[in-house]
């Protein structure tokens, strides 16, 4: 039994090989930036739009609200990378619907590069925020928690690209099993189940990728600063 | 093993790849327009409040323009009404003073008229009232009234007081005797002769009675010497009547006013 679709190796040339993993990631990312490029060719700045604008701008305005209520900041600089997470992983995960195709999140390589992202993002974003001084946090309280923090921070990726992993893995498994064992229904309504798993693991990935930024970018300021941080970003940001 | 390095790398270039491509594609746009809806919208708001602010300014101006109107006119219409007042009671007056001065011209024509008519009924009413008595005295003594009224007028000078003899004698005096006698009708030259004893009777002198027929002196006699006057005649009888005649038609007319 195939457990990840890293497996599927269609082309094989030295240590660069072409498996599904790749392959329907392209897939996902085509179809993203295809259907972005479409809905976004003919933008109408007037107040009747086109259904699909809408939807999009229904989604952007979503994770953008949601950026800000989590981070209490303004929410452009972390939009495209928090919403490119979310987006990617829904996409890849509703997909699966599709007869043939496998989530790429489905294999713990990709997980593990997008928690991988996320582990270097968060000290990214905080030194653009606090300068150097964010490395301040990892010997607080004391220079003793400095390995604790940092295993922290390392176990968290893990547990980020495991998560991912595990669930859509198991979505996946449980299909491939119940396939076997009662094939009429019981895959429907698991197939059902693993849409709902999917959207909600994305949702979990994403929030949580934008809770490690915020307290990264949050870590030296004081609670008044913030909230005030937070209302000239909700005024200024519309 | 479950992780493939390899592919794990592919993947990180792979997200990174497509984070850029959806900031390009997805993101900016859809961003860049829903803000470009929000300025046009709140433009539009702007634009919206702008010409409320206007049309507010404009009605305000029109509500004052009306009351303008509407006191202008007050102020005209009252000015015209007063001017019209004015005008009527000038008119009115005018026109009382016309029916005034149509009246009392109507007045004066009717008072001439009575005049004329008093004048003109006194003279019928005397000559008629001569041929009358001249007739009755006539059928009744068979005298003529002419020499009855001269005698009574004889009788008269024969009797009058001394006061009065005296003041005719002074005019006589004054006139250089000449006597005017003035009469309706021809005195005979018996009659004057008799006048002209009287008077010498009173006098002594001689007297030059001029004998003058007169209209004026209706059935009767007067002597005019230096401005003093004896007379008979109807005149006294027909002044009487006269005044009579007129009391009569004054309330003739009142009653006709009334």
């Amino acid at each position: 039994m195939r457990i990840s679709p890293d497996a599927v190796v269609f082309f094989q040339w030295g240590p660069i090989s072409l498996n599904a993993t790749i392959l329907f990631t392209w897939c996902v990312m085509a179809l993203m930036v295809l259907g972005s490029w479409l809905v976004t060719r003919r933008l109408s700045t007037e107040t009747r739009l086109s259904r699909w604008q809408n939807l999009m701008e229904v989604l952007v305005t979503g994770i953008r609200d949601e950026i800000r209520e989590i981070s209490g900041q303004v929410p452009g600089r972390y939009l495209p990378f928090v919403g490119t997470l979310f987006l990617f992983i829904a996409v890849s995960n509703l997909l699966s619907i599709v007869p043939g195709y496998e989530p790429p999140t489905g294999s713990l390589s990709t997980t593990a590069a997008l928690a991988g992202c996320v582990f270097v993002a968060v000290p990214l974003y905080g030194i653009a925020e606090n300068g150097l001084s964010y490395f301040g946090q990892y010997i607080k309280p004391s220079v003793f928690m400095l390995p604790f923090n940092i295993m922290g921070e390392l176990s968290r990726t893990l547990a980020l690209a495991v998560r991912l992993f595990g669930n859509v893995m198991s979505g996946t498994m449980i299909v491939a099993i119940l396939l076997g064992l009662a094939p009429l229904i019981f895959p429907v309504v698991m197939q059902a189940l693993g849409l709902l798993t999917g959207m909600i693991q994305a949702y979990i990935f994403a929030i949580l990728a934008m809770v490690y930024i915020a307290a990264a970018t949050r870590a030296h300021r004081q609670e008044g600063q913030a909230n005030q941080q937070a209302k000239k970003g909700d005024l200024s940001d519309g | 093993m479950l992780i493939d390095w390899f592919t794990v790398a592919a993947q990180v270039i792979n997200f990174l790849v497509l984070v850029y491509l959806l900031k390009r594609f997805l993101y900016g746009p859809i961003i860049k327009a829903m803000d470009k809806r929000e300025k046009r919208i709140a433009f539009r708001l702007e634009e919206g409040q702008k010409k409320k602010e206007e049309a507010e300014r404009e009605v305000e101006r029109y509500l004052k323009k009306n009351r303008d109107l509407d006191n202008r006119r007050e102020a005209l219409l009252s000015e015209i009404k007063g001017e019209a007042d004015a005008r009527r009671k000038e008119l009115v007056s005018e026109a009382r003073n016309e029916v005034e001065v149509i009246r009392t011209n109507w007045y004066e024509a009717i008072q001439r008229e009575k005049d004329a008519f008093l004048q003109d009924l006194r003279q019928r009413a005397g000559k008629q009232t001569c041929a009358i008595a001249r007739r009755i005295l006539r059928d009744l003594a068979n005298v003529d009234l002419e020499h009855h009224i001269i005698r009574v007028f004889i009788e008269r000078l024969r009797n009058l007081g001394k006061e009065e003899l005296g003041a005719l004698n002074e005019s006589i005096l004054k006139s250089g005797r000449r006597i005017n006698l003035r009469s309706a009708f021809e005195i005979p030259q018996e009659m004057a002769r008799q006048i002209a004893e009287v008077l010498q009777n009173h006098g002594a002198d001689p007297v030059d009675l001029q004998l003058e027929i007169s209209s004026d002196v209706i059935c009767g006699i007067e002597l005019n010497v230096h401005g003093r006057k004896i007379a008979w005649s109807l005149e006294d009888y027909l002044e009487t009547l006269e005044e009579a005649l007129a009391e009569a038609l004054e309330g003739k007319r009142i009653e006709s006013t009334d």
